[in-house]
């Protein structure tokens, strides 16, 4: 299946779905090194639902940090 | 006199951004030499290779902590309801706090706020527990739905965003703290100068929030100590009573037994 994690196109083999835990170890090297938030698809996703919600084929991740605003 | 923001008393009436600094460091010298205690920031997509990220949250962090201060939050970039309110979610778990400065833009060209969708976002946030400071035009009725819906805090702009052209329509902020006079009201955007922030206080409004002015000022520290003193001067201005104008020239100096006074 292919995913995006911030635009950029991941290729995962025969897999049909995989956690967004899973997900963010191919963005991270160390994900609890870092401060961020994930969205899939557009719609927020909580820290304490990282293992049980599915990333799918053609499915989007977002996964935000905090910078300098306005 | 403090600055209520949705029951937190804040002794600070200014609030500042964290963007656009000539670096970290002149960025948290300038907002502590400012005394304020809200600082705003934002979100962006995370880039593994790149450290700055946690570097700035790490600055953030320590402002907040040596100003007893609260982070804000902010919308910046959504351009519909749908994707504020996930951000402002997404925000709500980094910074574990209910507040948001909410910015959904509806043109690219003046970065105005969609009223439209503001409005929808605002709705939707309430609902969803959030403490909503939304950035807003200077159109009275906009400001009143806001209020309606829950939001205890408006921030209508002085003018663009970035702009520093400050204030652009006076008569319509005034009209809006006449007719709202229980809101917060904040006056977000467009400030350029110290004398727009304390302008803005002389009309009655409880706070200014504002970035660009300080950070792109050549010294964006003593820029913030300026800003600071303004906001103090037009806020003891404002509560001490400003005297009504007249058309015609009243003589200060006393005019009994003025020398070389004869009849004419």
């Amino acid at each position: 299946m292919n995913i995006h994690i911030n635009g950029k196109a991941y290729a995962l083999g025969h897999e049909n779905h995989i956690s967004i835990t899973s997900a963010l170890t191919l963005h991270f090297i160390e994900p609890q090194q870092s401060t961020f938030a994930v969205a899939l698809n557009g719609d927020f996703v909580g820290k304490t639902d990282y293992d049980t919600t599915m990333v799918k084929n053609g499915d989007s991740l977002d996964v935000l940090q905090p910078i300098q605003g306005g | 006199m403090s600055l209520n923001i949705y029951g937190q008393k804040l002794e600070s009436r200014l609030l500042i951004g964290s963007a656009l600094y000539p670096s970290p460091q002149v960025m948290k010298e300038a907002i502590l030499a400012s005394g304020s205690q809200v600082v705003t920031l934002s979100l962006k997509r995370q880039n593994p290779a790149e450290k700055s990220g946690q570097q700035i949250w790490r600055y953030l962090q320590e402002i907040v902590k040596q100003t007893d201060g609260h982070l804000l939050p902010n919308t910046a970039g959504c351009k519909t309801a749908k994707e504020a309110v996930t951000l402002a979610h997404m925000s709500r778990e980094i910074c574990q706090t209910d507040w948001i400065k909410l910015e959904v833009i509806g043109d690219d060209y003046n970065l105005q706020p969609d009223p439209i969708e503001l409005l929808y976002a605002a709705e939707q946030l309430i609902k969803d527990g959030f403490k909503v400071l939304p950035y807003c035009t200077d159109d009275l009725v906009v400001c009143q739905r806001l209020y309606d819906l829950g939001c205890q805090v408006i921030m209508p702009w002085a003018s663009p965003i970035g702009t520093g052209k400050g204030l652009m329509n006076p008569y319509n902020l005034e009209t809006i703290r006449f007719r709202l006079p229980d809101a917060t009201l904040i006056l977000d955007a467009g400030i350029g100068k110290p004398s727009d922030a304390c302008l803005a206080m002389e009309m009655g409004y409880d706070g200014v929030l504002l970035n660009s002015a300080v950070a792109l000022a050549d010294n964006p520290v003593l820029m913030a100590k300026a800003f600071g003193q303004a906001l103090q001067a037009g806020e003891q201005g404002y509560v001490a009573g400003i005297m009504e104008q007249r058309q015609t020239a009243h003589p200060s100096t006393p005019t009994l037994d003025t020398p070389f006074w004869h009849q004419n």
